[in-house]
């Protein structure tokens, strides 16, 4: 197939990376680690760790995983953590020690986080302490026998790492009471870790660095397989795309998206340490005060989000004099995981003279597949040029490529794709067309200069704030309470969150209110994928022979919210 | 009540040497249907009703079993494990509005996928919607279920994408 998109790329992109630069993302760290000792590599409320202190870190804690508990190459080690400075340690610590990471959303409920749990396989867990009652009632299904909790003040200086601790459980009582036996501080497992030698765990690209769990159409989440040569892959093509505007050593980025989320944890986690840059990470960006003080006090040059955040923060109070302030230093604004709205887009630009460039991606492909250019001045509304390495394709309905201009479902091959998923051959085996292309689920096509545009998706997934909700898993648990007889799920358009979830229902008890069938479902779904409107029918659309009509729903729904 | 079309009912030698019974569905078959569909994947329920359902309602159940063999027509396929009967694979019709034209539904056991039951089953109710003079034969099939696809095109069935739901195929046989 001809690159056409190669032709817009601008000067100074590679067609192609090398995607053996680094062998694992181990000697990524290793190198950054050497090169950069005595920059800061990560902040959070004030306080940060240098490369140096990451590196003693990270090792302390992968001897601790891979010497005290015993842990053997591949075993998997869940994470269960905000954007916390322990985050990176923990991360660092498991690869290190020749592990696979499984990210967990640290607000999931504990039928989902047991789902995570036992189907990874995960034999030992970091959980912030907060979290540490929802793993409680997970646990005895899952081959978890390590915990390790942590407070959000452990990496501090001691001080503000004691009141910080204090606040958090006794003024602010964010920690809901909890027994684990046996369950490990985190501070003394660095410190018991700090005893042992690690042993070095030669890990290869070919080795699985993360079992990273995106949603199932069937309501179930899989592991998407992902090697340390699919993310170093993707590391060297972010960093490729960024040549020209981002430098070496010089660079701060905000990081307030989650970090258990794959976007975040390539694009800035990965990428910036890369470059020898810092991540500021912000733990709760949904207070959005909070978010703007911490904005006010830090000069950065490059910041990530989805388009709900940027439109968050361009209505906060405060962020305007913030923008001014920073214009000049910030240089690059990347918004993914969800379609960007041309009115925040347009109205980001205005605030901080930085166009709100978008990229395009999937958990699947660790993630990144295409983006804007980074020197672009306006807002394209489209999903952008497939990155260096990369190949899209627009597949027909028998899943070959089709003419230029056409729609059809986009493909993508390159190095950052992943292998299947985990424990799931038949999913594995669908994921992929015979000619190898990554079927991602969204319909698009590409125009003449090789941009590819977004039409909408394939499967039944309702996409809030970039995480992914499929009505399957929202209708099962509707349909677990008693006063239900039917249930479905359907998007409807959200202006802060692109979609929200609309659940129609069939009671079989009259008497049954949304707020308590709300209720029912907040106890197994985590937030988003929680309805935002209920509503009640005698029956639901269906075709003669029972098929449901979903398109039929969204109509009404739309018909509801207009 | 109509009568049972028992014309219909006949065994079956799979290449695999098993035997099954195909025939018009019964109203006694309910708590063989449930059982079917019960144990069901989920991935297989979705495809077949395109939204989750959890455990098969009465109402369902009665949808499933009571027809009238003229605008709704229903065959299982049956394999017998000592006396005990299993459902292994259903496949219907059901008229649609318009009085000419009927829309399919199938669905297999996953433990009977590749059996050659589908076929079979398939075969049976073409032949019955054509001696029931429908013109055409029609279906929705979600376009991320390339089986099913595979298959129906294999039995001259034609793929329509519709215009307003990308996520599901429309599929039609002239009769």
């Amino acid at each position: 197939m001809k690159k056409i998109w190669l032709d817009s790329y601008p000067r100074g992109v590679p067609s192609e990376i090398d995607a053996r630069a680094y062998s694992s993302l181990n000697q990524l760290l290793e190198r950054s680690c050497a090169r950069f000792r005595d920059a800061t590599a990560f902040s959070n409320m004030g306080a940060s760790i240098t490369y140096g202190a990451l590196d003693r870190l990270s090792r302390d804690f992968a001897a601790y995983l891979q010497k005290t508990l015993g842990l053997q190459r591949a075993d998997r080690v869940a994470i269960m953590l905000p954007n916390l400075l322990q985050y990176p340690v923990a991360l660092f610590g498991a690869l290190r020690a020749g592990l696979t990471v499984v990210n967990v959303n640290p607000l999931y409920t504990a039928s989902e986080l047991e789902h995570q749990l036992a189907d990874s396989g995960a034999t030992a867990i970091v959980v912030l302490e907060n979290f540490a009652r929802i793993l409680e009632q997970a646990l005895p299904q899952t081959r978890v026998r390590h915990i390790v909790t942590t407070q959000v003040g452990d990496l501090f200086p001691p001080v503000r790492r004691a009141l910080v601790n204090f606040a958090v459980k006794h003024v602010k009582r964010m920690v809901p009471a909890w027994r684990i036996p046996g369950a490990t501080d985190f501070r003394d497992a660095l410190a018991r870790g700090a005893m042992h030698d690690l042993d070095g765990a030669d890990v290869s690209s070919e080795d699985i660095a993360f079992l990273q769990y995106t949603g199932g159409t069937t309501g179930v989440a899989k592991g998407a397989i992902l090697t340390h040569g699919n993310i170093v892959a993707n590391v060297e093509q972010v960093a490729a795309w960024a040549r020209g505007t981002l430098e070496v050593g010089t660079e701060t980025v905000i990081t307030a998206l989650p970090l258990y989320h794959v976007f975040a944890l390539t694009a800035n986690l990965l990428v910036f340490v890369k470059l020898g840059g810092r991540n500021v990470l912000v733990t709760n960006p949904r207070d959005v005060a909070g978010f703007v003080a911490e904005l006010r006090k830090t000069r950065f040059t490059a910041i990530t989000g989805v388009n709900t955040l940027f439109n968050a923060l361009l209505n906060a109070t405060g962020f305007q004099e913030v923008a001014a302030a920073g214009r000049g230093t910030l240089k690059l604004a990347v918004a993914g995981g969800m379609a960007v709205q041309r009115s925040v887009a347009e109205r980001w630009h205005r605030a901080t003279g930085v166009p709100l460039v978008e990229g395009y991606g999937l958990t699947e492909a660790s993630p990144n597949v295409c983006a804007n250019r980074f020197d672009s001045r306006e807002f394209s509304g489209k999903l952008g040029l497939p990155l260096p390495s990369t190949e899209v394709a627009i597949l027909d309905e028998h899943g070959k490529e089709s003419p230029l201009g056409e729609i059809g479902e986009i493909g993508v091959r390159g190095p950052q794709v992943m292998r299947g998923y985990w424990n799931a051959p038949q999913e594995s085996a669908e994921a992929f067309t015979p000619d190898g292309w990554l079927r991602t689920g969204d319909m698009g096509r590409m125009d003449e200069r090789g941009y590819v545009e977004f039409r909408e998706r394939k499967k039944d997934v309702i996409v809030v704030s970039g995480f992914k909700a499929y009505p399957a898993e929202i209708e099962d648990v509707a349909m677990l309470h008693p006063g239900v007889m039917d249930a479905g799920a359907v998007g409807i358009p959200d202006e802060h969150s692109g979609e929200a979830v609309a659940l129609f229902v069939v009671r079989k008890d009259p008497a049954l209110t949304a707020e308590a069938l709300l209720a029912h479902c907040a106890k197994h779904l985590t937030g988003y994928k929680l309805p935002r409107r209920v509503e009640f029918r005698e029956q639901l659309p269906k075709s003669p022979i029972g098929k449901i009509l979903r398109r039929k729903l969204k109509e009404e729904a739309a018909r509801l919210h207009g | 009540m109509a009568e049972y079309p028992a014309h219909l009912v006949r065994e079956h030698r799979l290449f695999d040497g098993r035997t099954v019974t195909l025939r018009p569905i019964r109203t006694e078959d309910a708590p063989l249907v449930r059982e079917f569909l019960n144990v069901l994947s989920g991935e297989s329920r979705y495809m077949r009703f395109q939204k989750w359902v959890h455990a098969p309602s009465d109402k369902l159940i009665h949808f499933l079993t009571d027809v009238d063999y003229d605008r709704h027509m229903a065959l299982v396929c049956a394999a017998r494990h000592g006396d005990h009967e299993e459902i292994v694979g259903e496949a219907r019709y059901v008229m649609n509005a318009d009085g000419k034209t009927c829309e399919l539904g199938i669905v297999i056991a996953d433990a009977w996928h590749r059996s050659g039951i589908a076929g079979l089953l398939m075969e049976g109710l073409i032949q019955a919607a054509r001696a029931r003079k429908f013109s055409t034969m029609e279906g929705l099939v979600l376009a991320g279920n390339a089986e099913m696809l595979h298959f129906v095109r294999a039995l001259g069935f034609e793929a329509h994408a519709v215009s307003e739901d990308r996520r599901t195929v429309r599929i039609v046989k002239k009769l």
